[in-house]
């Protein structure tokens, strides 16, 4: 059964994230007025940028976006998703918090291969935004390892499923409000579009990247947002029994934040961290505290 | 339309997604820049056919140039055509491009932009309605449905006589020859 997850949930992970992708321009269109593509569109696009011919600009240009996915995969199989995870130890938060910058360094390391201006500012900017999120998350993570008294993410579903989901318990609601506050930033949409703003610093990271590499870049794109949004449904919505329900309550999520994206303009670097600090770190810190004091 | 015939994904998945998925790069030189807006937003939404706009060339596929095309603009016109990975297209947009419109005798415009890059298609008007925009990519569909739009083999083929051309008006270029031709053999000799 654990091995049949090992395959399972990746492939579940990729084709969740592909549909996040298609049905997030399905979305934009309607809230727009308009028709849209059809929701298999990034396929469409996947197909034809993987037989188009394209420049690399050296080895670690190839090898970055490589580890981007790769470590976007390992991350996947840490996460119960709606049942147990393939590789879930005592640790394996630590893990999945250590191995969620690997996606953001891979794609770094890859685009500073191109020495492309745009890319630079992109990375520079995730790098900025990122230590704005950081702090809040980590504030709201380190909330909840206390109050269950755990370091592992199946154990805080299991926990959560005896009794209420995190967000409904009184001293963990604050820290579901600031997760909620900083899923945008993390999710890379607007109002923290900073990073791949297209108007503005053509694309950012993926300025240089033009048919596979740009497949491959597209497809780690939806598995972070995939990562990303189940990771808020596991650890403070009580994860799921099964993976449809998992499934339906992503969905929830990701509704949320892409009405965030429609209804916002993109917000400056300094305004998005300034932002980030103020509100969702106040948040976090009056939650993490009051978890410290009042407990379980 | 052709998209949802599955029979045909079968049979030539790399052609339909060509089609499909056309993301451009809007090349918006002159006066044209007014009809792409309505084009990509509420109005038309040409999302709807797969085409997107792009915001650099590596990720396009499409290249539609809008307008007159000065002189200055056209070595833009070029390093950009030349960074776009293949198989590309290109619809010049406009009476301009096709043999000068209005501009044909001015000092400073080209008029016939095939003489430099290879062009899959025109669209002809001054100014040619968003509508238009549609019917060249119903028209470029067919096109790559018979493997006619191979405006970017032409490229590779013609290769000498194009840098020939973009020479005679550009003077000296500041990029190498990107294809391996006998003139471009001689002008990498000649510049040592």
């Amino acid at each position: 059964m654990r091995i049949l997850w090992f395959v399972l949930s990746p492939l579940m992970a990729l084709a969740v994230g592909l549909f996040f992708l298609g049905l997030s321009r399905r979305f934009m269109a309607r809230i727009q007025w308009r028709v849209g593509p059809p929701l298999y569109q990034p396929l469409i696009d996947i197909l034809r940028q993987f037989t188009q011919k394209s420049v690399s600009h050296g080895p670690l240009f190839d090898l970055g976006v490589v580890l981007s996915l790769a470590s976007s995969f390992i991350v996947v199989l840490f996460m119960p998703l709606g049942g147990t995870a393939p590789l879930s130890s005592s640790g394996g938060f630590l893990v999945v918090l250590y191995l969620m910058l690997l996606g953001p360094l891979g794609i770094a390391l890859s685009g500073g291969e191109a020495a492309n201006p745009n890319v630079s500012i992109g990375i520079s900017r995730k790098l900025i935004l990122a230590l704005g999120y950081e702090v809040p998350f980590l504030m709201i993570v380190l909330a909840l390892m206390t109050y269950y008294g755990t370091i592992s993410i199946g154990e805080i579903v299991a926990a959560q499923r005896e009794s209420a989901s995190a967000i409904a318990s009184f001293p963990l609601v604050f820290s579901g409000i600031a997760y909620l506050l900083i899923l945008p930033a993390m999710l890379g949409v607007r109002p923290f579009e900073v990073v791949g703003a297209a108007q503005e610093i053509s694309s950012g990271p993926a300025a240089e990247y033009g048919g596979p590499y740009l497949a491959l870049a597209t497809i780690q794109h939806g598995l972070t947002m995939f990562i990303g949004i189940s990771l808020f449904v596991n650890l403070l919505w009580g994860g799921a029994s099964n993976p449809v329900v998992f499934f339906l309550k992503m969905l929830v999520v990701f509704a949320f934040g892409f009405w965030v994206n429609a209804a916002f303009p993109r917000l400056r670097v300094e305004q998005a961290v300034r932002y980030l600090w103020r509100w969702p770190t106040l948040i976090a810190f009056v939650g993490l505290i009051l978890v410290a004091t009042i407990g379980r | 339309m052709d998209r949802n015939q599955l029979m045909k994904w079968i049979k030539a998945p790399t052609k339909m997604a060509h089609k499909y998925s056309l993301n451009a790069v809007y090349f918006c030189t002159g006066c044209g820049v007014i009809e792409v807006p309505p084009t990509i937003t509420s109005r038309w939404d040409a999302e709807r056919f797969g085409v997107v706009p792009t915001a650099t060339a590596r990720q396009a596929n499409l290249f539609l140039i809008t307008g007159y095309v000065s002189v200055k603009t056209l070595r833009a016109i070029i390093r950009t055509y030349e960074q776009m990975p293949e198989p590309k297209y290109t619809v010049g947009f406009g009476s301009c491009t096709i043999n000068g419109g209005m501009y044909w005798d001015s000092y400073n415009t080209i008029n016939q932009l095939d003489k430099y890059i290879p062009i899959d298609g025109y669209i002809a008007g001054c100014m040619p309605r968003p509508e238009a925009i549609f019917v060249a990519v119903t028209h470029l569909w067919t096109l790559i449905d018979k493997d006619m739009a191979d405006g970017y083999k032409r490229y590779r083929k013609n290769y000498a006589a194009y840098r020939a051309n973009q020479e005679m008006i550009l003077g000296e270029m500041e990029w190498p020859p990107i294809f391996q031709t006998e003139v471009a053999t001689a002008i990498t000799e000649r510049e040592g």
